[in-house]
């Protein structure tokens, strides 16, 4: 079960507080100017049509208006309304079933093989049949974000909980501690990191399901935004609603990341 | 036959679950509780899996899949690996491509799907740029993590051996990253496969995608089951593929410590 937590970038630190920049923080931020004025350049210069790469200060600009009127808090509550029910329906949802199938060998044979092929394939297909059943508003979106947060979870939970380490589990048994205190003293603690893990993958599984769900049918939304300015070539808003969405996705992932490393430090001492 | 039980009891166990909720969906259309109009049933998906492959449509949409997931995953592997091997070898180069890795990896690439309508137009290429966008993470990410924690005594009684660095990269990092890059790749997989399957909801005239598209726009259920099921099974049978390769490579596996 290894494999679940495979999936992150190895666990570097984005380090904000470093007063005297890093040669890696040097080149990192030149590699990001240098993009920037390329992309400013490019058009002017002829080598691409300007019309559909924009340029880094029309984006600006573009974020100016759109933040002054266009309705964006009204589109970003909307998104943000599905995404928070949906993860929060797949943490009621997926944190009890995890503990379950981590703790009972019986359970997890069960359960184990429609939850791995429902973790391995695209949750996101079912979009078109949540439409069907719940219709076009929030429901389906937040079924889908539920779909894609559900599972990373659920199998981290059980990972953590199936991995604890033996010698403590011997060592706790050898001085008489109850199942529950088992549970509580030994197994919860050394699954919190793993269950922090599965949260964190689930958060860009869920960011994607919210855009690809609005993407697909809505009525507002920031997905919704993102269908309107592409169709109608407005390049420069669309990369505001997108550069959004993903600095959203980017901040709820760094936070999860911290706590995460806060709990494995807190964890090994 | 007991002790046969309990060395397969996972096997045993997954499989009768799995018949148990086939079964148990049949059950719940036939006797009323849901209507089959949502929902369709797993005798009508299987009869309508027969037609659809009578007629060609399975072969047709499998293979307009598979083309862009080919072409996708092919261009991922590729660049990812290098692009890996670079930024793993040279850490200017990994600095320098941080800042965009990590956006590329927080952003939905999804939400930028207008923008490669609007640059390369509907359908195959759109397809393929975004499958790419979405298998190269972790593809690029496990190649660079698989070279950078090479075995610190490996390389340096390779070099008091005389070894120059390209020999150190050569024997020793390549080698010993082998199996990181194999979980990478297998993730990829994954990926590439989503990638494809959802830019196929929103603009294809054929695949997967489309099919399931095409028939949720006329509510036919049982016809966008047929699909969906299929692309279920696309996933877990190429994610196994890549497993085996990753087992097969394991010995290479050079202890590094906890890896990611």
């Amino acid at each position: 079960m290894a494999d679940v937590t495979t999936d992150r970038t190895t666990p570097r630190q984005v380090y904000f507080s470093s007063f005297c920049p890093s040669r890696q923080g040097i080149v990192g931020t030149l590699a990001v100017f240098a993009f920037l004025v390329l992309w400013q350049l490019a058009p002017s210069l002829g080598w691409v049509n300007g019309r559909f790469t924009s340029r880094p200060t029309e984006v600006f600009l573009a974020a100016i208006e759109i933040f002054r009127d266009d309705d964006f808090f009204f589109h970003a509550r909307v998104s943000l309304t599905e995404f928070v029910a949906g993860f929060a329906l797949a943490i009621i949802v997926s944190i009890p079933l995890g503990v379950l199938l981590g703790t009972s060998k019986i359970a997890r044979y069960l359960i184990d093989p429609p939850l791995m092929a429902l973790y391995i394939a695209p949750t996101l297909v079912l979009l078109p049949i949540m439409v069907i059943w719940l219709g076009i508003h929030m429901a389906p979106k937040i079924a889908v974000v539920f779909l894609g947060a559900v599972f990373p979870i659920v199998l981290n939970t059980m990972a953590g909980m199936s991995e604890a380490d033996p010698r403590m589990l011997r060592m706790a048994r050898s001085f008489g501690a109850t199942k529950f205190d088992i549970f509580a003293r030994v197994l919860v603690p050394g699954s919190l990191p793993a269950l922090l893990t599965g949260i964190r993958l689930a958060v860009g599984r869920a960011v994607l399901g919210v855009v690809v769900g609005e993407l697909f049918v809505s009525q507002a939304g920031i997905g919704y935004q993102l269908n309107l300015y592409g169709s109608a070539m407005r390049i420069d808003r669309l990369l505001v609603y997108a550069i959004v969405v993903s600095a959203f996705g980017y901040t709820l992932t760094v936070l999860v990341l911290s706590v995460e490393n806060k709990v494995r430090d807190w964890r090994s001492k | 036959m007991i002790d046969l039980f309990y060395r397969r009891q996972a096997m045993i166990l997954g499989t009768l679950s799995m018949i148990g909720l086939l079964v148990f969906w049949q059950i719940a259309v036939d006797s009323g509780f849901i209507n089959p109009f949502f929902i369709s049933t797993p005798s009508q998906v299987w009869a309508e899996f027969l037609v659809q492959l009578e007629d060609g449509q399975v072969a047709a949409n499998v293979g307009a899949t598979l083309y862009c997931f080919a072409w996708s995953m092919g261009l991922a592997t590729v660049v990812g690996i290098v692009l890996g091997m670079l930024a793993g070898w040279f850490s200017d180069v990994e600095a320098a491509l941080e800042p965009f890795i990590w956006f590329k990896y927080s952003a939905p690439t999804v939400a930028f799907y207008p923008l490669f309508v609007a640059w390369l137009g509907y359908g195959t290429p759109t397809i393929i740029a975004i499958a790419f966008l979405f298998a190269l993470t972790p593809i690029y990410a496990n190649t660079l993590s698989g070279i950078k924690n090479i075995d610190r005594d490996l390389a340096k009684a390779a070099r008091s051996f005389g070894a120059r660095p390209l020999d150190v990269f050569l024997q020793v990092a390549l080698p010993g990253s082998v199996p990181v890059m194999m979980a990478g790749l297998r993730l990829g997989v994954g990926r590439a496969l989503t990638g494809v399957v959802v830019a196929e909801l929103f603009g294809a005239n054929a695949g997967l995608g489309y099919a399931i598209t095409y028939y949720g726009q006329l509510m036919q259920t049982t016809k966008m089951m047929v699909s969906i099921a299929i692309v279920i099974l696309l996933g877990v049978i190429l994610t196994q593929i890549l497993s085996y390769f990753e087992t097969k490579t394991d010995a290479w596996r050079v202890d590094s410590g906890p890896l990611i």
